[in-house]
């Protein structure tokens, strides 16, 4: 079967359903709209930073007074080296930035293998169907907080930081969740819910690295493999419905109250496999229930590194 | 011996069968727990195979039910104390082993039957192992007549022994509602695995396909994906006037003859309407998930189906919406 683009999936469905295909994007229902703003830092100061944008604009923002960076650990923005890549919290349409993150990424998969070193050891992971294997470096003076929330370092599990990228190399600083107690292939089933169709489905949104800085979009778990070409979709903690490539989400950060429809626009094979909570506002029930772009995880008012909110999306 | 000790030698010996159908029960399940632990880690909340190494949790579980089927075979084709011992042995140790689990692994069910018993270990688990163990205590001062012959000669006494103590052990069994609640339990249709054919061959056999066909440029489609209730089929297609479109169609997951929604669309996305072609011999099938059921058993279904949809796709003015909403 020859496999379309997917971006038609939504507006084809709609037609064939009878209803109004959604527009993607923020909902402006409570409080003012946050912006994210991507790209690599071309000067710095205190009050004001310009960023070249993936497209080639060149984005000058107000730094706000309150304004707080984070590279590897919180810096001062007029610390941040040029040339970082950064995703900025903006406010006031766009042009004051509030919150700064250069070089951050996060590093989720399985790991594979765990060199021996003294100090600074490195760790192979895969990282699903469509995004392979990486390495990442576990710098000596991470390793003790990793460590706390990931105590099995070992083949088979997962792991799941917060990290920098330098020089083109992945160094893990916090850990993003505690390591499950599983090998990944094990994910415990959930207990079926006997009391019928969920109207609603709490559980954690994360972010992944795995988009462009721009995208906005997010990684769903249950896909069927035969739409979404992934083998190893269709695992979930969080008991949710099948949905497509090409589907809308509308998701509610419940932390800060801000709702924005995000497309599916990739398969979240691991998030699935994530039986963990979320304690951003509260405890969330178990579960992953999507991966997202960072810049929709700003946009929903999420932290980046603290790598989760508590979420929900509703069925009626 | 007074009547009185007499007695209670009949309530034990009576208590062997009930001791013999646990045991085959058990075996009986583990060894079917471990056979369709078809996906990796199925048994990784289940006791006692949960507090192994996941690679010997198969084994555990088998050599578990290996010891059932041995304390069943002796205790009703013999009448030796060896068994009888056996038995006291086994269940006192599987309390112990739970209340270790309990400890342990307080999420981890106690596997005693299986995946059946998956929820976490209980009172009422404890208990249970704690009775059979004295009722397994109590044969051993039985003489050394085989199971089989006390169901062979039974007596109204041992029969009431036995009916007690087989209804002892399943008011101490969560085990008996857990089943329960699985055979009343459908998993919903959105979260439901099924199979893209199925749904092509359904929609092939449907009103709605002969109805546009004839817009259709080609018999495949280009595209297939499913959103909760619904697999959508895109085709390429081509309008009165020559245009180029593509044809949705829309069919629900459920039923044998499902509701099938079609529409055309042009390049913009926007739908066409166009007149489709009535076809007079093939049956009607229903065209929304609202058809009129046409007896009671349908009515309690649809009644079911319209509850399900309600819940799922909101208001019920549109009921076939499907985008997830907050």
């Amino acid at each position: 079967m020859l496999y379309r683009s997917v971006d038609r999936r939504h507006a084809l469905a709609a037609a064939a359903l009878g209803r109004n295909p959604a527009t993607p994007g923020p909902v402006a229902d409570e409080g003012e709209l946050l912006h994210a703003v991507t790209g690599e830092i071309l000067d710095i100061s205190p009050h004001l930073i310009i960023i070249e944008t993936p497209d080639g604009r060149h984005e000058r923002l107000v730094i706000a007074p309150w304004a707080t960076a984070w590279r590897g650990e919180t810096v001062a923005p007029a610390d941040l080296p040029r040339g970082s890549q950064v995703i900025v919290r903006a406010v006031q349409g766009g042009r004051v930035a509030e919150r700064i993150w250069a070089d951050i990424t996060r590093i989720t998969g399985v790991i594979q293998n765990v060199g021996k070193g003294a100090r600074d050891r490195t760790m192979e992971l895969y990282c699903g169907p469509h995004r392979g294997r990486r390495t990442v470096v576990i710098p000596y003076g991470a390793s003790g907080r990793l460590q706390v929330r990931h105590p099995k370092f070992e083949p088979g599990y997962l792991f799941d930081a917060i990290g920098v990228r330098e020089d083109g190399v992945s160094h893990a600083r916090l850990p993003a969740t505690s390591q499950p107690p599983y090998r990944w292939t094990s994910v415990p089933e959930q207990p079926p819910s006997y009391g019928g169709a969920q109207s609603r489905i709490s559980g954690t949104a994360t972010w992944s690295d795995a988009f462009d800085l721009d995208e906005r979009g997010a990684a769903y778990p249950m896909l069927e493999s035969s739409d979404s070409e992934c083998d190893e979709a269709g695992v979930s903690c969080a008991r949710l419905p099948y949905l497509a490539l090409g589907s809308m989400l509308e998701m509610r950060n419940v932390c800060t109250g801000r709702t924005s429809i995000v497309p599916i626009v990739t398969c979240g094979c691991l998030a699935g496999r994530f039986c963990d909570r979320c304690l951003e506002c509260g405890t969330s029930p178990r579960g992953r229930i999507a991966e997202l772009s960072p810049s929709s995880f700003v946009e929903l008012g999420g932290d980046l590194t603290t790598g989760c909110f508590n979420a929900r999306v509703g069925l009626g | 011996m007074t009547q009185v000790s007499q007695v209670w030698i009949t309530i034990a010996a009576a208590q062997i069968p009930v001791l013999a159908v646990l045991l085959a029960l058990g075996m009986a399940a583990k060894i079917r727990t471990v056979t369709n632990n078809s996906e990796p880690g199925g048994m990784s909340g289940l006791g006692p195979a949960v507090l192994v190494a996941e690679k010997w949790r198969a084994p555990a579980m088998l050599g578990c039910a290996a010891g059932e089927a041995f304390l069943l075979g002796g205790l009703m084709l013999t009448g030796h104390p060896f068994f009888r011992w056996g038995a006291v042995a086994f269940f006192a140790v599987s309390a112990y082993v739970l209340w270790e689990l309990r400890r342990r692994r307080p999420d981890a069910g106690c596997g005693c039957f299986g995946d059946v018993s998956s929820i976490p270990v209980g009172a009422r688990s404890l208990a249970r192992t704690v009775v059979l163990t004295a009722m397994a205590a109590g044969t051993v001062w039985v003489g050394p007549a085989p199971g089989w012959s006390v169901l062979a000669g039974i007596s109204w006494i041992e029969g009431l022994a036995m009916a007690g103590g087989l209804l002892l052990v399943a008011a101490l069994s969560p085990e008996i509602e857990e089943a329960a609640a699985r055979i009343r339990y459908r998993v919903p249709c959105e979260q439901r695995r099924m199979d893209p054919e199925t749904a092509l061959n359904r929609l092939r056999a449907s009103a709605a396909w002969q109805a546009h066909m004839r817009f259709l440029a080609s018999p495949d489609p280009v595209d297939s994906w499913r959103e909760l209730c619904w697999r959508f089929f895109a085709y390429p297609g081509r309008g009165p006037e020559g245009n180029r479109l593509e044809v949705v169609f829309a069919v629900h997951l459920i039923g044998r003859r499902p509701a099938v929604r079609v529409a055309l669309v042009d390049a913009e996305g926007r739908p066409v309407a166009v007149e489709p072609v009535t076809v007079g011999h093939s049956r009607p099938e229903p065209v929304s998930a609202r058809s009129q059921p046409r007896s009671g058993r349908m009515l309690t279904r649809a009644r079911h189906a319209a509850r399900h949809n309600s819940a799922l796709y909101g208001s019920l003015a549109s009921p076939l919406e499907s985008r997830i909403e907050g």
